[in-house]
């Protein structure tokens, strides 16, 4: 996941790059997105994520389009 | 691994099975045909462009999602020195009681936080395809 200026770039760079555009997001989605997906990674309680709780992170996150689904 | 070999009184075979099984399981992601770690989730254990510093300590981040997933992990406020893509300038971001903040940019008035975009090239069932890319 790369950052850009704005999303300008983003079609300059896959452009220049012969690459489909993916998923954009704002800086401001990607900090709320981090919040739940990171705030336990570091504790001894935490053994993984099942695909149900990616789902449901994705869910909360507004994140709902075929992107972001767990299965092909 | 031979330190984790060490720390854990294993053997080093014994480590290298549980390192495979860890990265397997996307606990970490190991380098290619070595016994070592290059992602340790948001963690990255070489130099990229996202650098973030907390604790008094300096982090590389494996990516831009990761590089704010650094200051949410350690619970602890930030400064991020970060390149853009394809337009190639240093930018400067703080991660403050919670929240994100642009605190330097170059070039330029058109410069703001709400225009920043992070790019996710493949779709989430794919992401473990190729994780270097991704």
């Amino acid at each position: 996941m790369l950052l850009f200026r704005s999303e300008e770039w983003i079609d300059k760079w896959c452009q220049r790059n012969n690459l489909e555009r993916g998923e954009v997001l704002t800086i401001n989605q990607v900090w709320e997105l981090s919040k739940p997906w990171y705030y336990n990674r570091l504790s001894l309680d935490y053994h993984g994520r099942s695909m149900e709780q990616v789902a449901e992170v994705f869910k909360q996150a507004g994140l709902v389009s075929k992107f972001w689904y767990i299965q092909r | 691994m031979d330190e984790a070999a060490r720390h854990f009184n294993i053997s080093t075979e014994e480590a290298s099975a549980l390192y495979k099984e860890l990265h397997n399981r996307h606990a970490f992601f190991l380098e290619p045909d070595m016994p070592s770690i290059r992602m340790a989730w948001p963690f990255s254990a070489i130099p990229t462009d996202f650098k973030v510093h907390a604790n008094d300590k300096t982090y590389y981040a494996n990516c831009a999602w990761d590089m704010l997933g650094i200051p949410v992990v350690l619970h602890a406020d930030a400064v991020i020195e970060a390149r853009f893509t394809e337009s190639n300038e240093l930018v400067q971001l703080e991660i403050k009681n919670g929240n994100i903040a642009l605190a330097a940019v170059p070039g330029g008035e058109d410069a703001a936080l709400s225009k920043l975009r992070v790019h996710f090239p493949l779709p989430f069932a794919r992401w473990y395809d190729d994780l270097v890319f991704t």
